[in-house]
């Protein structure tokens, strides 16, 4: 993982559990005159020392340096990576972020096509050949990042890039399973990257209203569940994972963290920007990842919720919860790391996805910041007194996007995946 | 559960025709939709070739007027393709006398083959950024004043998936596929995946594009991929190609589903694949390794050998590596001068994230009608494309099975297996 809270899994983890935030005033660039001057920035990352592929950086925007930088701490801890044999039976699945051209590439354009800001139509037709470099071309196309990694470690199966905002992470983890299960592959290199913190992302989002303008307190600006609640706040960065069949992990001898055990996927067909406050749309993924998971609402431990902090999600999912739940919604531990690490958006599903196999690891829940005036709406338990050391069989992890698509997934621990004889 | 993944509508519109019978019939008579660009002033440009929709008027394209504010040109595109595919296959008539449409709108999909955010909607930051001159800080300022605040939303790049959604009810389980010039058909391969796991009963898959943006043409140029003249797919002067618009949307269903309506049906997706090649955003390997091992890997999905196949819809976009190469996996796979090859970028101009449904939608007329058209830019097969069976002149398919083989940058590479009728 490459998060705002750490440039590698042990680092994330440990910020999280320690209540850390990563959110703080915009440092990448002058961002004085934008209603949110905040965001989760992704703080000190090397990838150099990450990825000795001076060729791959080379073609790497900064969310495909996150990209490749939390793919090869994947790669290396799943102590396997293809070779020129089993090369064909890698897969690769990426849930990619939208802002694909650099900043500063789109001021360059400007200073030379469009100097009063209306292009000048006949100047670009004669001079945009010379204007763009052949590794510009090849950095900003949408499989950038999907080429970088095809080519860092000769994946030469399966693959997908996939973009339903902030579902997309969650989505690239079900698909990967599916293709493990199908058989279709058997490794699944998988996971999301993103980053929207620049001056048209920003932008974008400051238009639309969507993000936190609490600029002189960052660390409490993302605050899911809390009645006070005005938006999320923007973060970056990636996350991986190595997929594998259950029974070649174990006769392989790998260290097996959790069984991804099941994926809903649906569409709430309602708003572009929202669920509606029943919950419906996140209901039906709730379910289907249950059913197919094989479990009920009984086995679930821990929701790691998509939880953005804008009033309209937390509400819609805190009902989408009690429907699917019932009774059993008040027992069940639910919390949302955005919190801490503001929203991934692309990325987030596949990070919170890996949070997820973490809990389930290390016993413990992680907690929901910055929580501290209750909604009487939101009335779940979120985890708002600190990260909570309990036994996780079972974890769900939501994730909603713009537009309405929704995923959710299932994680079993190791014990428990044995125990039902996979 | 089902046995086979059925096609009971389609519906497409391109440079070439406004629905799939007009575009059928230009491809059959030899008539081009590409022209000089007629969206902006082109006269002096050195590439000013593209397949344009012809009198494009958005609010003919599709019912819903209000939508267009919130909508990009691409999106207007998909969206008339995906309403004449849901029109062709009767399902809303279907839908009207259910006692419980809600269930039934839970199992229908959405899966979209997206190009993406584009170069045009970064246009609207080009003033603001004209007048900050290089001051973020400013720049901020200027966006909150001068762009619309719904900037973010107009240029989602799920927006015809989540459109599709709230227009016509569907809910089911969706993935938005940005893979370049895979993008259509992994779609239908997604799909069919989706169908095939039981997860939903019936899917709208749609592929559309707007690839010949202003920037697009000199980017795409620098890169040597255009030509100034023509696309000749397998030609000996063929020099590049030419990007296009377009939109193509299939309505599948399990056979089950479909036969239980008693919907008309017009073809089986039989077997698909995506494989990579893994040397880079650009490359593509001269042996057609990539797209032997696609086809070889779709016709084992869908249980056939290469002499049940009886022709070829092929990439042939026009460029010099893609088409030798190309050719070089038909020979490789199917032996010299087997099997009817055509294609029809000739005609449509390479819609990139369109192609893959739209070419689909051809090749399933081919096989039902029995006739392979023409290319009719091929005058003299080239040397480097040698042993495949092509030309201007049309051919009989060998059977009733048909392969779509298309291609993007990342070295990806897909295969679809389709046959007419069911």
């Amino acid at each position: 993982m490459v998060t705002p809270l750490g440039n590698d899994v042990a680092s994330t983890w440990n910020a999280l559990l320690g209540g850390e935030s990563g959110v703080r005033e915009i440092a990448g660039f002058d961002a004085s005159g934008f209603p949110t001057r905040i965001a989760a920035e992704v703080k000190g990352l090397r990838p150099e020392e990450v990825v000795e592929d001076r060729k791959s950086l080379k073609y790497a925007t900064p969310f495909s340096l996150f990209a490749l930088a939390a793919a090869e701490e994947a790669v290396r801890d799943a102590g396997v990576r293809p070779t020129p044999a089993t090369a064909e039976r890698w897969g690769l699945v990426c849930g990619s972020g939208m802002m694909t051209q650099e900043f500063d590439f789109l001021q360059r354009f400007q200073q030379q096509f469009a100097a009063d800001g209306e292009i000048d139509v006949a100047r670009l037709g004669a001079e945009g050949e010379r204007f763009i470099s052949s590794s510009e071309f090849a950095r900003h196309r949408t499989v950038a990042g999907q080429a970088l990694l095809h080519r860092r470690y000769g994946i030469r199966g399966y693959s997908a890039n996939l973009h339903t905002a902030c579902a997309s992470g969650g989505q690239a983890l079900g698909l990967a399973m599916r293709v493990v299960r199908s058989g279709q592959a058997d490794y699944v290199l998988a996971g999301g990257y993103d980053t929207m913190i620049n001056p048209v992302g920003l932008a974008g989002f400051c238009l639309l209203g969507a993000i936190s303008t609490d600029n002189d307190r960052p660390t409490k600006a993302s605050r899911p569940f809390d009645l006070t609640r005005n938006g999320f706040v923007l973060g970056e960065g990636a996350g991986f994972m190595v997929l594998e069949d259950w029974r070649q992990a174990r006769d392989r001898g790998a260290k097996i963290y959790a069984e991804l055990a099941g994926e809903g996927n649906s569409l709430s067909s309602y708003r572009i920007t929202d669920s509606p406050p029943s919950g419906d749309g996140p209901i039906q993924a709730i379910r289907g990842a249950l059913a197919d998971a094989g479990e009920t609402i009984d086995a679930i431990d821990y929701v790691n919720a998509h939880g953005t902090s804008t009033p309209m999600n937390d509400l819609s999912e805190t009902n989408a919860i009690k429907a699917v739940f019932g009774d059993r919604a008040q027992d069940l531990t639910v919390s949302s790391t955005k919190s801490q690490m503001g929203h991934l958006i692309a990325a987030a599903g596949a990070v919170e996805g890996v949070i997820c196999a973490l809990a389930i690891e290390n016993s413990t829940a992680p907690m929901t910041a910055n929580l501290r005036t209750p909604d009487p709406e939101c009335d779940l338990d979120y985890v708002s007194q600190g990260c909570r050391p309990m036994p996780i069989d079972v974890a769900l992890s939501n994730s909603f996007g713009f537009g309405g698509s929704n995923s959710c997934l299932i994680f079993r621990s190791p014990q428990s995946a044995e125990t039902r004889g996979i | 559960m089902q046995d086979g993944v059925v096609i009971t509508g389609y519906g497409c519109l391109t440079a070439a025709g406004a629905n799939a019978e007009a575009t059928w019939e230009a491809v059959l008579a030899g008539k081009s939709g590409i022209r000089q660009v007629e969206t902006w002033d082109s006269s002096g440009w050195p590439y000013r070739l593209a397949s344009e929709i012809q009198d494009y008027n958005p609010r003919e394209l599709i019912s819903d007027r209000k939508l267009l504010k919130f909508i990009a040109r691409q999106d207007v595109i998909g969206l008339n393709a995906v309403a004449q595919a849901v029109a062709h296959s009767k399902i809303i008539e279907h839908r009207e006398g259910l006692a419980d449409p809600s269930s039934f709108n839970d199992r229908t999909g959405v899966f979209v083959g997206s190009p993406a955010t584009k170069y045009r909607s970064q246009h609207d930051y080009l003033s603001p950024l004209a007048k900050a001159s290089g001051d973020t800080g400013e720049f901020g300022v200027l966006a909150m004043e001068n762009v619309h605040p719904m900037w973010l939303l107009r240029t989602l790049p799920n927006n015809v998936l989540a459109y599709a959604g709230i227009q016509h009810g569907f809910k089911g389980a969706n993935e938005n596929v940005t893979a370049h010039g895979i993008s259509g058909s992994q779609a239908i391969s997604e799909a069919s995946r989706y169908l095939i796991d039981g997860a939903i009963d019936r899917a709208i898959v749609v592929g559309y594009d707007s690839a010949s943006e202003l920037e697009a043409l000199p980017y795409y140029a620098s890169v040597g991929l255009l030509s100034p003249r023509d696309l000749r797919p397998f030609d000996r002067r063929r020099d590049g190609t030419v990007l296009g618009e377009g939109a193509g949307a299939l309505f599948l269903e399990t056979r089950d589903a479909a036969e239980r309506r008693g919907a008309k049906i017009y073809g089986e997706v039989l077997g698909s694949s995506v494989v990579s090649e893994a040397e880079g955003v650009l490359s593509v390997r001269e042996d057609g390794g990539g797209v032997s091992r696609a086809i070889r890997s779709a016709l084992e999905a869908s249980g056939k050998n290469p002499d049940e196949i009886g022709m070829i819809s092929a990439h042939g976009n026009g460029t010099r590596v893609s088409d030798a190469s190309e050719a070089r996996a038909f020979v490789d796979v199917f032996g010299a001068s087997s099997i009817p090859v055509t294609g029809f970028k000739w005609s449509l101009g390479h819609t990139v994230a369109a192609s893959g449904v739209i070419e689909s939608i051809l090749a399933l007329l081919c096989l039902a009608d029995s006739r392979v058209p023409g290319i009719s830019t091929l005058e003299e097969l080239s040397p480097d494309c040698e042993g495949i069976r092509a030309g201007a002149s049309e051919q009989k398919p060998r059977s009733s099975v048909g392969i779509v083989v298309s291609r993007a940058f990342a070295g990806l590479n897909s295969c679809i297996v389709l046959s007419a009728n069911g």
